[in-house]
């Protein structure tokens, strides 16, 4: 495919209709989407996926440029894919994160691509996993995905990327309470923003809060969790940032558990994969015969009951 | 009320009810601002004022009726026309003409790049230069401007809110070198930066360091130039971003408030500074509402400024400049526009302004020209010498009406007021974004009803003129006034003294680095020949500079639509594009250059997306290349590029460039929005601009007609 070799050109216009098309709902962009991807797989490259993620307000944006202007004076190449909420009534986006990327978006060593959500779950598109294959095949060294709010997101992020970051603001103590033990297993990092002015004492007071919390949390054959402190309206602490995610990566890969994680990965976008074409067989089958709207007025009229009505269906629609 | 009113009032009413059919509850009409305006009123609306005061005068607290006791039976209110453009000695031609036809003060736009502190030879600002202002790069530039005007006789207004230190410093030495002290100048420096964070966008450094430049400023007029204006407290471009007139009258004086602390805590006394501050205020086409707003800023600011302790009769006075609303003309039916701006004057002279600019009614289209600029001059000669309205003070005084209307703007705007002060004023609200966002949501709310037809806009919406008029323009080749200011730099640049112009601009960093008024080395290094462009960065190094973070409003157009059938049309046209082609189309809405006029590109990305596109948002200020990345990356369908600042002959040339650039196969459209000429129409078209789209230009055709070139340009593939 001419599209691959442009790709691995770097080509900016290349590699975006390639995204495009990962990301297309259209039959026939699905199926040569599934021939790049399967071919730009055989060969990876050498990026570092990183996920960021973080309640709103914390800085999340603004750490990004300011970190990733960090990496890229450093001559990285970056690819940050974020994901916009798509409005529920009315199927459009506003697409606004290079409005908060000003100096990267610049940059000729960045790629930014933002997607719209389109109702998927967890705050990441279908398509940010195949968008991360691409931009890796494409050269560049690390590469960010962006996620919305906290909750779902993490555990769907988490299975996209290589390391996985929490972004939290000074005084954030009481959330911990609400993250608990869930996002610990997914968060390698812990990133405090907003260490400057007025805020310093109680940003140092929210890492070492974290700190504790997180030591006891930590499974004896584990990393330690690690907890910074940054500010990114000053671009203070960035060395740290970048030093530790490279620490993580050497001991991962000297460990074996960033193989394991990439194989887990893949287990789970295969099995996702499965579950989403039957899970599309079944709705189309469940429209053309008709059985909800048929069942659920036999329950109205009390001729059966909710669940006897469930296990006809289900019976009905798996038969052949 | 008394039997017998009572029962005359129920006679009317029956009468009222009988004529119009319609129960007298139900005949109330709403206003942007959310008040419901009476078919009638009577004597006992004027009850139970908490605001106005029934029976004072003009010149006494409250305020109401006047700044002054005599007002305009002494002396009439100043017509002061803003204008500039290209080179300092084109504009200083034209200002001498109007000098000579019977204005009375001077009014100076700047352009953009001299606003944003950028010299005219900085790559970033090439398609601004000498475009919606004039280009000053030097204390040279500055001379030239006021070239034959007598800076001790003639009172000079800037519009400068960025760069203010590099600009007032150079008008300061100007002064000086044409032997006038500065204490004898007299004027005004906008100095407004909060209302930019809000609306207009042309700040350079974080909202903390602005405010206390804005501060210094203040500090050495109230010093050194007794009869300088340190401050015009700007709510003109609220209005014209969109805001409604309670929106304008609350931000504004709370802006007000802000200064005021702002100066105190140098030290100052209240009435040190206090009686130097002046206002600024739109006037739109809502005659009696914008009479009433600026009765009711005064007699807020009079309560305000007592609140603060002053004890100087002339620091709770608001005096104010005036000018008619430039987003109320359209650019179809033009000449409508010269009506528009008849009775936009006629409310800021009721209402008791003390300077008043009136639009040319080409200004939707173009920069004014001689002719048009006459027109607007004589709008307000006219008034003063033909319709005798300058011969009773304040002549709608006890209108049943006027006065109710006073009080109720009084005390929205009031409400507003104690919710910004509860938040911890003005420069915090401004932080969080609260402001901009309420302006936009008017903004895009005011939009939607001249697109549904429930607003009528002669000309635009009704009563459509079946044979177009074409309007002659003023054409700037801002390539050559580039040109020229590059030379003009550069001579300056090799006849200065090097070594003591650095010395000056190290000076002024270390100024900004020890916190001390800043006006006083900024003048030494004018005077050395220091750059507009390298005093600004001189304090960058210390303050950085200011990128702002772009929220936005969505659903509040699509709101106005429900059931609307050629919403419906695009909204479905949408899906069915989605259906087609896997993804819904996308478009990238942006401004090129160093225009920060927002209003048109967010109302646009907002109603597109309520009608189902996927809009991508630029940041402020990209350069025709940085548009051209951010497209590719995210394989937009279309680019929007929306101008105001008449950069867009040299800009979108650019745009094509760097698209075929970065991918010569691109298969990008592109469309234009905003302030263009009809005679650059064709210009465009030979660049491949697909569609262009003037002001009063309805949102839903637009996105129409935006879906069905994106369909047509895919099915050539």
């Amino acid at each position: 495919m001419e599209l691959i070799e442009n790709i691995q050109k770097g080509e900016r216009a290349a590699i975006a209709k390639a995204i495009t098309l990962v990301e297309s709902s259209k039959d026939s962009d699905q199926q040569i989407s599934r021939q790049l991807i399967s071919e730009l797989i055989k060969k990876p490259g050498k990026s570092i996926r990183i996920g960021f993620s973080g309640p709103p307000g914390v800085g999340k944006s603004t750490f990004i440029e300011s970190f990733g202007s960090y990496l890229v004076t450093q001559n990285y190449k970056l690819g940050i894919l974020a994901v916009d909420p798509s409005s529920q009534i009315t199927g459009g986006s506003i697409l606004g994160d290079k409005t908060r990327m000003v100096e990267i978006s610049k940059n000729p060593n960045t790629f930014i691509r933002s997607t719209p959500s389109r109702g998927a779950l967890g705050g990441i598109s279908m398509g940010t996993r195949e968008a991360s294959i691409i931009l890796d095949a494409a050269g560049y060294d690390f590469i960010f995905i962006e996620t919305v709010g906290v909750g779902q997101s993490e555990i769907v992020a988490s299975n996209l990327v290589d390391i996985f970051t929490l972004i939290v603001g000074p005084g954030s103590g009481d959330e911990l309470q609400g993250i608990k033990k869930g996002i610990t297993e997914y968060a390698d990092i812990f990133i405090v923003n907003k260490n400057d002015g007025e805020l310093k004492i109680e940003a140092s007071k929210t890492a070492a809060d974290y700190k504790s919390a997180l030591s006891y949390y930590k499974k004896l054959d584990e990393l330690e969790k690690q907890v910074l402190l940054v500010s990114a309206i000053e671009q203070t602490g960035m060395e740290d940032v970048i030093k530790t995610i490279n620490q993580i990566v050497n001991q991962n890969k000297q460990k074996g558990i960033f193989e394991e994680r990439r194989a887990d990965q893949l287990e789970f976008w295969i099995e996702e994969e499965v579950k989403n074409i039957i899970a599309s067989d079944i709705t189309k089958r469940l429209t053309s015969k008709g059985n909800i709207s048929k069942y659920s007025e036999k329950v109205m009229k009390n001729e059966m009951s909710m669940y006897e009505a469930v296990e006809t269906i289900t019976k009905d629609t798996l038969k052949q | 009320m008394t039997n017998k009113s009572n029962n005359s009032f129920n006679t009317w009413q029956k009468s009222f009810e009988k004529e119009t059919k319609k129960n007298y509850r139900d005949a109330k009409s709403e206003t942007d601002e959310g008040i419901d305006i009476k078919p009638v009123y009577t004597k006992d609306d004027l009850e139970n004022f908490s605001f106005v005061e029934n029976n004072s005068l003009p010149g006494q607290w409250p305020y109401t009726r006047g700044p002054k006791a005599s007002m305009y039976t002494n002396r009439p209110w100043t017509i002061r026309q803003y204008a500039g453009f290209s080179t300092a000695e084109e504009s200083n031609e034209f200002y001498k003409k109007n000098l000579e036809s019977g204005q009375k003060g001077l009014s100076v736009a700047f352009d953009l790049p001299t606003h944003r502190g950028y010299d005219s030879d900085d790559d970033l600002v090439m398609g601004d230069v000498g475009k919606a202002g004039v280009a000053i790069d030097t204390v040279e530039d500055m001379k030239i401007l006021f070239n034959n005007i007598p800076l001790d006789q003639m009172s000079v207004s800037m519009t400068m809110n960025g760069a203010v230190l590099p600009v007032l410093a150079s008008f300061i030495v100007a002064g000086e070198e044409q032997g006038v002290d500065r204490s004898l100048l007299s004027g005004t420096i906008q100095n407004d930066i909060l209302k930019e964070f809000m609306v207009r966008n042309t700040y350079i450094y974080p909202p903390e360091p602005s405010m206390k430049i804005v501060a210094d400023i203040i500090e050495f007029t109230s010093k050194e130039m007794p009869k300088f204006n340190s401050i015009s407290i700007s709510g003109y471009h609220m209005q014209e971003a969109g805001a409604d007139n309670v929106l304008e009258l609350a931000y504004t004086l709370a802006d007000g408030m802000e200064y005021v602390r702002a100066a105190m805590s140098k030290g100052l006394d209240v009435d040190d500074f206090a009686p130097r501050l002046s206002f600024f205020f739109a006037i739109g086409t809502d005659f009696f509402m914008e009479i009433a707003k600026l009765r009711a800023a005064r007699t807020l600011w009079a309560k305000i400024m007592k609140d603060f302790g002053a004890k100087n009769e002339r620091s709770l006075i608001l005096r104010t400049h005036c000018q008619t609303s430039g987003v109320s003309l359209t650019e179809k039916d033009p000449y409508n526009n010269i009506i528009r701006t008849s009775y936009e004057a006629l409310s800021a002279i009721l209402g008791g302004t003390q300077s008043l600019h009136t639009n040319s009614f080409d200004e939707a289209i173009a920069l004014p020209t001689d002719e048009s600029a006459r027109i607007a001059r004589n709008t307000q000669l006219i008034l003063q010498n033909e319709t005798g309205v300058t011969k009773t003070i304040d002549p709608l005084a006890g209108s049943y009406f006027v006065e109710s209307l006073t009080e109720e703007l009084s005390k929205k705007a009031w409400d507003i007021i104690e919710e910004i002060e509860e938040l911890g004023g003005m420069t915090k609200a401004v932080k969080a974004g609260i402001p901009k966002l309420k302006i936009e949501e008017s903004a895009t709310k005011k939009q939607a009803k001249v697109d549904s037809g429930s607003r009528v806009v002669v000309g635009v919406n009704k009563y459509k003129n079946p044979k177009e008029p074409s309007v002659d323009v003023r054409v700037i080749d801002n390539n050559r006034v580039r040109d020229d200011q590059i030379k003009k730099i550069q001579t300056i640049k090799e006849s200065r003294d090097k070594l003591a112009v650095e010395k000056a601009l190290a000076n002024l960093t270390n100024a900004a680095k020890d916190e001390t008024n800043l006006l006083a080395p900024c003048i030494e290094a004018v005077k050395l020949r220091a750059t507009v462009g390298e005093v600004s960065k001189a304090l960058e190094h210390v303050y950085g500079r200011h990128f702002a973070k772009s929220l936005s409003v969505s659903g509040v157009y699509g709101k106005h639509f429900e059931g609307d059938k050629d919403f419906m049309k695009v909204e479905k046209k949408v899906i069915d594009f989605e259906n087609a082609n896997g993804r819904r189309p996308r478009v990238l809405v942006v401004k090129i250059g160093q225009d920060g006029h927002d209003r048109g590109a967010k109302i646009v990305a907002t109603s597109f997306a309520d009608m189902g596109f996927d809009v991508d948002m630029g940041p402020l200020f990209q350069s025709p290349k940085d548009v051209a990345k951010d497209a590719i990356e995210n394989d937009v369908h279309a680019i929007g590029v929306s101008t105001l600042a008449a950069g867009h002959k040299t800009l979108v040339p650019e745009l094509m460039k760097a698209l075929s650039n970065i991918d010569p196969k691109s298969k990008i459209i592109v469309f234009v929005g905003g302030i263009i000429p009809e005679q650059d129409y064709e210009f465009l078209y030979k660049n491949n601009v697909s569609a262009i789209f003037g002001p009063g230009s309805n949102i839903i055709e637009c996105a129409e007609k935006v879906i069905d070139l994106i369909s047509d340009n895919l099915s050539k593939e």
